[in-house]
């Protein structure tokens, strides 16, 4: 080797020999002189360990928890989690856009329209041209907003110093396969590098019969109608069985993953201790539900289109179905009139109020039977221009005369309750005390609630001044109480009426149940229950009042159910002694939002099967504003009931119906639509149970 | 002789380091490509449960009688239509 060769390897070598030397200063520098900590400009300083260089690349993401599942007391899904993702955007503006802002709208427009496109990317998408439309609009005006394009200048290069990177919301809910490879497509393509499309792991909320279920099962977001908005509904809350605290999700799971250079997700690991999902198991049978909706909507449909009045027209209904032995509800259901979505409309069954009427005359006389304030035996003489009526009724000079439908003579109470009798009521009424009257109406919970926990519940009850002790004791036995004695001066649910004639069929304490029992990480736990049922009606009151009850329903001369009789007959069904009820029929004046007084008819009933011991208790009101007086709740309220009444006869002589759920081993009842299992992520929807369809 | 064993060292050296970069580098593509894959199958689970949730409601009382009936209703007018 030359000299100048030798030279030549030696400088080259000796100036790799200072790549050590250079990396042990930096080392040294790094280590010593910044003393494990590396100042970064505009941030906090970067503790220089061996820790930190782990969590660098090692990274967690917290995956939401599902809500649960709810089901019915055969354990068909009502409501569940189902996956899905949502897909969030980081965008920066590209660089050739930031050198001429003529370039950047016309870029932003291209990509609001290519996500948009993206996302209705699924032919099978219903409405696909709307949707798109919304999405477009959407994402145009989160991004415009975000860069706040309205202050940019036409031309010219990006403002120096403004913030040229978004983050936002793409869509939530995403689990299509064709959108979202739609949407992967974008993802730091060709023609857009800049822009970075993140998925987030969420749920969906799913409820496989949701047009039986809206209003007892709620949802998890509630709507309001925007007029003119193309949304028509806005979210507010939860309502229903959604509202309940068991179901609002709890911290979500973790699951670790390692992230390269430029942040990308790798290697994801399993999910850490996910939360086991809830299971509410409701006592709604969804069969029976499924009845429910469809006599009450039928009802009140036929109503409208028979009658051709707009004035005719039901302004809302509700019927509710109860298990008599366990005060569970099976049963409920809500209509309205004005093409309103059950979403965003009361649910009628707890929500509306109504004056009942004479379906509370049953009540008063138990109770003026219970506390021997009338005999069974003991006649009344209603006639309006008779004596008694005179004596008792017209003396106390009360401004409204007490009206009956028709005529009625001497009637014992099994009478006045046949005849639906309002004077006779009213004699009866005005046996009972002010204190009396007190105690009965927390006796059968009027205007209390129903202690089921649903939001926004209609209390109703009556005006404070009805016991104030201002008023006198004439004056409240003038107008209270013979007001109160056909259910007057005083308004209610359908559900607290249901409970009303519950507690007459059980026990002044019997209260409904909506919920059986909940399922958590595996274990039963059954909803409490009162210890008892109170103090029950003594037999013979019982008893008396349910075969006048089951007299209603007959040809008898004055029965106010013998229209539905005779309904039934031709449709082949003999009801009397099979199913009892009570009719009512109710008009009150009522200011409405513009002021001006309307008269509102209610047509109520409530019935019993079978008629001598009953099984099941259904309640059912049609409300309509003004309109003809013959709105009779033996017309238009009591066959739907009565139908929905017949159908749980039929399903328990099939053996369909169950009295007592199918239990596992724990109580559970089983399910076939599988809530996300312990990952989250395994198991099939439906897959391996077949779901009770019936 | 030394030189030579330095300089074939030092090629070794580069070599490896070649060697090692590849091997990450492809290891980078492995690894996308299995990310990429399990994407697919999460997004095929998704899809999978929601047809499961699609087809149960689709076969609801309620959607089939709704399906019959478009059914009687077509093969009626269908009948009407040979008729006249």
């Amino acid at each position: 080797m030359k000299s100048g060769e030798l030279k030549r390897v030696r400088f080259a070598f000796g100036l790799l020999g200072l790549v050590p030397v250079f990396l042990a200063g930096w080392f040294g520098y790094v280590q010593v002189a910044q003393a494990g900590r590396l100042q970064r400009p505009g941030r906090a300083a970067l503790p220089l360990s061996a820790e930190v260089a782990d969590n660098y690349a090692k990274r967690s993401e917290e995956l939401p928890a599902p809500r649960g599942s709810i089901l019915d007391r055969n354990g068909a899904t009502l409501a569940a989690d189902c996956e899905a993702y949502e897909v969030r955007a980081r965008v920066r503006v590209p660089s050739t856009k930031r050198k001429d802002l003529s370039l950047f709208r016309p870029w932003l427009e291209r990509l609001a329209d290519n996500l948009a496109m993206a996302l209705v990317a699924d032919p099978e998408l219903p409405e696909r041209s709307r949707m798109y439309a919304r999405y477009r609009e959407r994402l145009r005006r989160v991004m415009w907003t975000g860069w706040g394009v309205d202050s940019l200048p036409q031309r010219g290069a990006w403002p120096a110093g403004r913030r040229d990177i978004l983050d936002f919301l793409v869509a939530g809910g995403v689990d299509r396969r064709r959108v979202l490879d739609a949407l992967d497509s974008h993802d730091q393509s060709k023609a857009y590098p800049t822009l970075h499309l993140q998925r987030l792991h969420s749920f969906k909320r799913v409820y496989p019969e949701r047009d039986l279920t809206y209003g007892i099962v709620g949802h998890t977001e509630s709507y309001e109608a925007a007029p003119g908005s193309a949304a028509p509904f806005r979210t507010v809350g939860v309502c229903g069985l959604e509202s309940f605290a068991a179901l609002a999700p709890d911290s979500g799971a973790v699951r670790r993953f390692l992230a390269d250079g430029r942040h990308r997700a790798y290697f994801l690991a399993p999910v850490q201790s996910p939360p086991a999902p809830a299971r509410l198991h409701s006592t709604l049978d969804l069969e029976l539900q499924r009845v429910c909706v469809r006599e009450l909507a039928q009802q009140c449909e036929a109503g409208m289109s028979l009658r051709g009045s707009p004035d005719d027209k039901p302004v809302w209904g509700a019927m509710a179905l109860l298990e008599v032995e366990s005060g569970d509800v099976l049963a409920a259901a809500s209509w309205r009139s004005g093409g309103v979505h059950p979403k965003g409309a009361a649910f009628a069954p707890y929500q509306s109020r109504f004056e009942p009427g004479s379906i509370v005359k049953p009540l008063v006389v138990a109770y003026a039977l219970e506390v021997g304030a009338v005999g069974w035996d003991d006649a009344f003489d209603c006639a309006p221009n008779g004596a008694m009526y005179g004596r008792v009724i017209r003396s106390l000079g009360r401004r409204r005369a007490v009206k009956d439908d028709h005529d009625c003579g001497v009637l014992t109470p099994h009478g006045i309750l046949l005849n639906s009798s309002n004077i006779g009521a009213a004699m009866v009424g005005l046996r009972l005390s002010r204190e009396q009257w007190q105690d009965y109406m927390s006796t059968f919970g009027w205007g209390t609630s129903l202690g089921l926990r649903l939001p926004h519940e209609s209390l109703g009850g009556h005006p404070r001044r009805s016991f104030s002790p201002e008023i006198s004791e004439r004056g409240f036995r003038a107008n209270s109480a013979i007001s109160f004695s056909f259910g007057y001066e005083m308004t209610t649910t359908a559900l607290q009426v249901a409970r009303a004639y519950l507690r007459l069929l059980r026990g002044v304490d019997a209260e409904l149940h909506l919920v059986r029992g909940l399922e958590l990480d595996g274990k039963w736990h059954r909803a409490s229950r009162e210890d008892g049922v109170g103090r029950a009606f003594r037999p013979e009151v019982r008893g008396r009042v349910l075969a006048a009850m089951r007299d209603v329903i007959s040809d008898a001369e004055g029965a106010t159910g013998r229209t539905v009789v005779q309904r039934f007959r031709k449709e082949g069904t003999e009801l009397h002694g099979l199913v009892g009820g009570k009719t009512g029929t109710a008009f009150s004046p009522v200011r409405d939002a513009d002021g001006k007084t309307v008269t509102m008819r209610n047509a109520s009933f409530v019935g019993l099967l079978p008629a001598a011991e009953p099984k099941w208790l259904v309640v059912c009101v049609l409300q309509k504003k003004g309109g003809r007086a013959r709105f009779y709740g033996s017309s238009y309220a009591a066959p739907p009931a009565v139908r929905l009444l017949l159908r749980c006869l039929e399903l328990r002589g099939g053996g369909t119906l169950r009295q007592e759920p199918q239990v596992g081993p724990g109580g559970q009842t089983r399910t076939g639509l599988q809530s996300p299992d312990r990952t989250g992520w395994v198991e099939s929807v439906g897959a391996d149970e077949p779901r009770e369809t019936r | 002789m030394r030189w030579m064993i330095a300089g074939l060292l030092f090629a070794l050296a580069v070599t490896l380091a070649i060697a090692t970069a590849a091997v990450r580098a492809d290891n980078v593509r492995a690894r996308r490509e299995l990310e990429g894959r399990y994407r697919g199958v999460w997004d095929q689970i998704i899809e999978f449960k929601r047809l499961s949730v699609q087809q149960l409601e689709s076969v609801s009382p309620d959607e089939l009688a709704r399906l019959q009936w478009r059914w009687l209703q077509r093969e009626t007018g269908r009948r009407e239509e040979r008729l006249q």
